[in-house]
């Protein structure tokens, strides 16, 4: 059964991947569906297992990797972290498959893109259940090629192409840091299998550089700042795939890393300390971002970033239970903004503007509530799941013992991304219409493959928080911030006051209050793409093409290699040559002085 | 000895005449024909020395080829004259390398 739930989404990608074009596009979506949700059923029984019976699970596969010291064998290890992981991954991938055989009706490569969507959902169940860093790679490395084929599912369009190629070289700059530190690992410790690195930690100057090497995967992998920028250009892809890759699964692998490598970190507060600032920035960052974003997708992708940050920031407080809790519930409510607003984009007929949307809560009452329920778990409203989660990590973040700037940047992020998820919420649902006159007669909801996903999401959304608590908490002791009144209090003051701002002062005040110059500065994400192309992407390019093109591969190496060495040739052969002149007493000449030369050198010989 | 000596200066003669001349290619004809006279000379006496004949047989030998050679330079000459107009040496470059 444990092998099955990996298996299941492998055995469905190759049957609607090959056997695509016998199954045709229902029977491909039917087909993957069904057994992704069964994959789905029998990680929730492994939980039962693990979580609550508490039952640990390691599995040796076989042998793989055996050279001298090193043995790295095949092997799953099914533990606490793994089994939230599972529920998350197989859960939002079993609603997404059958979210898209609605939402993708009319593609013709259904199949293609179901065969890309399991096999995701393969590469991040290996991710999760290896036992060993090695076999984490290849769930690494699978789910970042799954999201640049699934990026790249129209590749027509050449703005799908470079997203994709964006996202998958970013990762890249993160996957060096992890090859590194799995390397580094390897040299101080010999081993690189969770168990037996764990139990062989003792505290050393290299624990802070494989903790950091590990940081910067993360940074890659889960968009933190600095190589956050691939993640809202992946918003090119279908609607699904941003729900599945960019929001639940493929983003959380760079946290995951964190949670899981964890006893390193409790051996490096320098790192820790570097992880929680980076992971406040991240989330800082989004959220002043997402305030003024018009792309409805983007601004959800942004708000990932940002609660992403958030993930990273509770691990930095030594608190990594508490970042896992957060994964778990921003899963289910970041998958449903996702698809609620791709139920909006449908029915729009691909209108992804926000600024000509409005009104639509009379055509899309269902997906109004579902979506409102989205945004208030995001907005932290309480006993919603995101409540529980957020308010755990500001908390924890006040009482933490290194810096409290964290908090305060933690806190002003609470409360912009409350204000930010209901400035969707209002521009795309309360405010005057501003539709098209087509869009606005084809307002309806849509069947329900597509709004049955999000009805699951939206009652996970709203009970996963507080049914999943002691399940995530029970193998560890639960943290419990001593704070004082007012900061428990807080983070409800904060998303409160960001939601009643909205409906107060109308999001279009954020066009007259701020300067010009902010708003662009904001609007294109604190210039980071344009700073990153010009000063980074540019010099690269200049130093690509002068150094090592034009002077090493077509100057040096060709004047040493084969150009050089044909010219000297031809040169020295025409001097030669030019010697026969054709003239009869320079030949006579050269008969005398050969001859001359030759009796002199044959003088030797006895001739 | 003097005889040694003479048929050297005549060889020397001969090639000097082959690489200094640029005119006329009858002289290099004739100069050719001074070189073979050196090398009779020098064999006659290397016959006369070694008591040997054979050095007389290579003379007569010697005499007959140049007899020979000299007709068909001429000829040659004779005929490309008549094709070029000119037997000067610089002309002679048509086979450069």
């Amino acid at each position: 059964m444990y092998l099955l739930v990996i298996l299941i989404p492998l055995l469905s990608a190759v049957g609607s991947g090959l056997g695509g074009r016998y199954l045709g596009r229902k029977g491909a979506g039917l087909l993957s569906s069904v057994w992704v949700l069964a994959s789905s059923l029998l990680s929730l029984v492994l939980c039962y297992e693990i979580l609550i019976n508490g039952s640990t699970v390691y599995i040796e596969l076989g042998r793989w990797i055996e050279s001298d010291l090193l043995i790295t064998n095949f092997g799953l290890q099914f533990d606490m972290v793994t089994a939230v992981m599972l529920i998350v991954v197989t859960t939002i991938s079993g609603l997404v498959h059958v979210y898209s055989t609605s939402y993708m009706r009319e593609d013709p490569h259904l199949p293609r893109f179901m065969s890309y969507l399991s096999l995701f959902t393969f590469f991040m169940l290996v991710l999760v259940t290896s036992n060993n860093y090695v076999q984490l790679f290849i769930g690494w490395e699978g789910v970042g090629l799954c999201s640049y084929l699934l990026i790249n599912f129209w590749f027509t369009r050449i703005q799908a192409n470079k997203a994709a190629i964006k996202a998958m070289l970013i990762n890249r700059i993160g996957d060096i840091g992890l090859m590194l530190a799995i390397i580094l690992v390897w040299k101080e410790f010999g081993v690189l299998d969770y168990c037996s690195l764990f139990s062989a930690l003792s505290p050393s100057s290299a624990c802070t550089w494989i903790c950091i090497l590990l940081t910067i995967g993360a940074v890659g992998k889960s968009a933190q700042l600095g190589l956050h920028t691939w993640l809202p250009d992946a918003m090119e892809g279908p609607t699904p795939v941003s729900a599945l890759i960019h929001a639940a699964t493929m983003v959380t692998a760079g946290v995951f890393l964190i949670i899981r490598s964890a006893p390193l970190f409790d051996y490096s507060p320098t790192a820790t300390i570097i992880v929680g600032l980076v992971g406040s920035l991240t989330a800082f960052f989004a959220a002043t971002v997402g305030l003024v974003q018009s792309d409805i997708k983007k601004v959800i992708a942004y708000s990932t970033c940002s609660q992403l940050g958030y993930m990273v920031m509770a691990c930095g407080t030594y608190s990594c239970i508490g970042s896992l809790y957060h994964l778990l519930t921003h899963a289910f409510f970041k998958a449903l903004l996702f698809l609620g607003a791709g139920s909006i984009i449908h029915a729009l007929l691909d209108e992804q503007d926000l600024r000509k949307m409005g009104g639509i809560i009379r055509g899309l009452p269902l997906t109004y509530v579902l979506m409102l329920i989205g945004s208030l778990s995001l907005a932290g409203f309480p006993y919603l799941s995101g409540f529980y989660s957020k308010d755990l990590i500001l908390e924890l973040t006040y009482n933490n013992y290194c810096l409290i700037s964290i908090y305060w940047l933690a806190s002003i992020t609470a409360f912009l991304t409350a204000f930010y998820s209901f400035r969707l919420i209002y521009l795309s649902f309360v405010s005057k219409p501003n539709l098209t006159h087509i869009s606005a007669q084809h307002l309806q909801e849509a069947d329900w493959n597509l709004l049955g996903p999000l009805l699951v999401l939206a009652i996970g959304s709203i009970l996963v928080g507080y049914l999943a608590q002691n399940m995530v908490f029970a193998p560890g002791i639960r943290p419990l911030p001593l704070v004082p009144t007012m900061v428990s209090l807080a983070p409800v003051i904060m998303s409160v006051t960001g939601i009643l701002l909205v409906f107060i002062l109308r999001p279009y005040i954020i066009y007259y209050i701020i300067r010009p110059s902010i708003y662009g500065f904001l609007f294109y994400a604190w210039e980071f793409n344009q700073i990153a192309n010009y000063y980074i992407g540019s010099t690269v390019w200049k130093f690509g093409h002068i150094v090592s093109y034009r002077t090493i591969d077509r100057g040096i190496l060709e004047i040493l290699g084969p150009t050089g060495i044909a010219r000297f040739m031809i040169e020295r052969t025409k001097e030669l040559s030019n010697l026969q002149s054709g003239l009869l007493f320079n030949y006579a000449l050269m008969i005398l002085v050969g001859t001359a030369i030759a009796l002199k050198l044959f003088s030797g010989y006895g001739i | 000895m003097s005889y040694l000596i003479l048929s050297i200066v005549i060889l020397l003669i001969g090639i000097l005449g082959i690489i200094l001349n640029r005119s006329n290619l009858i002289i290099m004809l004739m100069c050719v024909e001074l070189i073979l006279l050196a090398s009779t000379i020098l064999l006659l006496f290397e016959s006369r020395v070694l008591y040997t004949l054979s050095g007389q047989i290579f003379a007569i030998v010697i005499l007959t080829v140049a007899a020979a050679e000299s007709a068909i330079g001429l000829a040659i000459m004779v005929n490309y004259y008549r094709l070029r107009g000119t037997i000067a040496v610089r002309a002679l470059n048509l086979l450069r390398g």
